[in-house]
């Protein structure tokens, strides 16, 4: 085993009922890296972000990351652990302000307590100063600086989107997981969500697992794909590989 | 001014009282939980506060304390109703919604059958000739009054702290709270023990105005009211709980002429309000004034 590995699925499984949601899917993922998972619906995707995040508990397996072992692990331990995530449909903060949202995931590297909060003592105050610096450079990174105080919940679709990345990043995530950022985007709207992943890749130094439809766009961004497709995976490779192989062919198109 | 302290005193302290009680509740609130356990700290710290000052093995404490017994008595109030608080919290925080309402109330009705039931607490009759702290009543307002505007400023310096902001998270949508490092039980307890301990130190301040402490003191009648003042006021903002409190609790001294009619009229005020102000009046007026602090183009009309 490489030391290099961050991230290490081992023989991850999830099962609702009869359902197996997620089945004996293995892998690694490189530091530095960004990691396409792509397959049909109902494959096991999101699932397996859940299981990652600690919001689904996985019916056997592991999961870890820098040799850390995360399954198991309530959701804010994982979040503590410096890994992101952003949701399929959308799960921002709606009825607080855009510069809140970006504020909130710096809970896990701040510590002032209740009464420190509330007498303002100076340390909670230089925290705060902290916080809210770096809120606002996250909200300039995004692009909505203007729109601080309005509520998440009055943006459009797209806005929502690049705030709600805005919001992981606060975190500070050392492995960020996006859960179709580019649903809903136009052709040009993805062709700058793409420069931007690979812009706060870069800025962050962030491993990026990504959960996309869409072909072009993953084909041109991701350094390694895995397929799954009912659960299993079925391919992993470079996206040039993965286009090849017969089982993505046929999990896509049918098999004959 | 004596004639009018003397006719509206009270009924000032009464409204003090019940804001805080309201405030009490709104505490939980503030991390979206539905708690309606206040009344039965209350009756708790009530209790507590009676029992010192009036039991024989506690006489030699009061006679070396003097006066300084109330406030020992609200410290007491405090410390025990926040320590009842994380046992009950913990596990019953586990529920959502409607449900974690329910056993709230449930908490409530054992502790109310407990207190009647206890050699300690009076058992029907309750604790009564419990001495004064003030000759006037409404010399009362000169420690409710005090501890509101102490309660008023803690939240208003809360909503904008760390803690604050977790419990907004939380209320706004507890899962992703938890994705983005927040422990959603630590704050949720965090926020109900808050919310209890200031209704035990209400109670324990409440036992000698009322002169007399009995089981029918925070009963589920009282959760509701003070349910109906946070949501009548609004919910999303400290003044809510505040306005609704001083609103609810003076209409029936309002409406005395209407006698038992007026009750009526507090069910009317609750109906019409949840259909027409579904966020409070509070709410109702902030939204009215960003209405009219917008300028019309940016509203989106063609």
């Amino acid at each position: 085993m490489s030391m290099s590995h961050i991230l290490q699925a081992d023989r991850l499984s999830r099962n609702f009922g009869g359902l197996q949601a997620v089945d004996n899917v293995s892998f690694t993922v490189e530091e530095g890296e960004i990691f396409g998972l792509i397959g049909p619906n109902g494959a096991g995707k999101t699932t397996l972000f859940n299981l990652i995040t600690g919001l689904t508990p996985v019916s056997s397996g592991t999961f870890s990351y820098r040799g850390k072992l995360l399954t198991g692990l309530a959701p804010h331990c994982v979040a503590g652990q410096g890994i992101g995530r952003t949701f399929q449909n959308i799960r921002l903060f709606k009825g607080l302000s855009a510069l809140e949202n970006v504020k909130i995931p710096q809970h896990s590297r701040t510590g002032s307590g209740l009464m420190s909060g509330v007498l303002g003592l100076p340390a909670s105050r230089h925290e705060e100063r902290v916080v809210e610096e770096k809120a606002w450079e996250l909200l300039k990174l995004v692009g909505l600086s203007g729109r601080a105080v309005e509520l998440a919940g009055n943006f459009s679709y797209g806005d929502q989107r690049r705030l709600e990345i805005g919001r992981a990043l606060a975190l500070d995530p050392k492995v960020l997981l996006l859960d179709e950022p580019a649903a809903g985007m136009n052709a040009a709207e993805k062709h700058t969500l793409t420069a931007f992943i690979r812009e706060i890749r870069e800025q962050f130094h962030l491993t990026v697992l990504l959960i996309e439809h869409h072909v072009p766009l993953v084909m041109g961004l991701c350094d390694r794909i895995a397929v799954l497709n009912f659960g299993k995976l079925i391919a992993i490779g470079a996206p040039a590989e993965v286009q090849q192989s017969q089982a993505v062919i046929d999990a896509y198109l049918g098999a004959e | 001014m004596e004639g009018f302290l003397q006719n509206y005193g009270f009924l000032l302290v009464t409204l003090v009282q019940q804001a805080l009680l309201a405030l009490s509740l709104y505490f939980p609130f503030m991390a979206g939980q539905l708690s309606l356990a206040s009344p039965g700290f209350y009756a708790l710290g009530g209790y507590i506060a009676a029992i010192m000052a009036t039991v024989d093995s506690c006489a030699s404490l009061r006679n070396a304390l003097g006066w300084t017994i109330f406030p020992l008595e609200w410290l007491v109030a405090a410390l025990v109703s926040g320590i009842l608080a994380l046992i009950v919290g913990i596990p019953s925080l586990r529920l959502r919604g409607i449900y974690l309402a329910l056993g709230t109330i449930a908490f409530v009705e054992i502790l109310r059958v407990l207190f009647l039931n206890l050699d300690i607490t009076g058992g029907a009759i309750g604790i009564f000739d419990i001495p004064q702290l003030f000759e006037e009543r409404w010399s009362y307002i000169l420690i409710f009054g005090p501890l509101l505007v102490v309660v008023l400023l803690f939240i208003h310096r809360l909503q904008h702290s760390r803690t604050g902001r977790a419990f907004k998270a939380i209320r706004e949508d507890e899962l992703a709270a938890g994705a983005m490092g927040i422990n959603p039980t630590y704050y949720k307890v965090q926020a109900f023990v808050i919310g209890a301990v200031l209704a035990g130190i209400v109670g324990a301040m409440s036992a000698p105005l009322l002169n007399t402490w009995n089981a029918r003191q925070g009963t589920f009648d009282a959760s509701v009211s003070y349910l109906a003042y946070v949501l009548i006021g609004g919910s999303r903002s400290l003044w809510g709980p505040l306005l609704g409190a001083a609103l609810l609790a003076a209409l029936p001294e309002l409406l005395r002429p209407l006698r038992d009619a007026r009750l009526i009229m507090n069910g009317l005020v609750l109906v019409v309000a949840s259909i027409y102000l579904p966020h409070g009046i509070v709410g109702a007026l902030s939204r009215l004034w960003s209405f009219f602090s917008t300028p019309s183009a940016a509203r989106g009309g063609e």
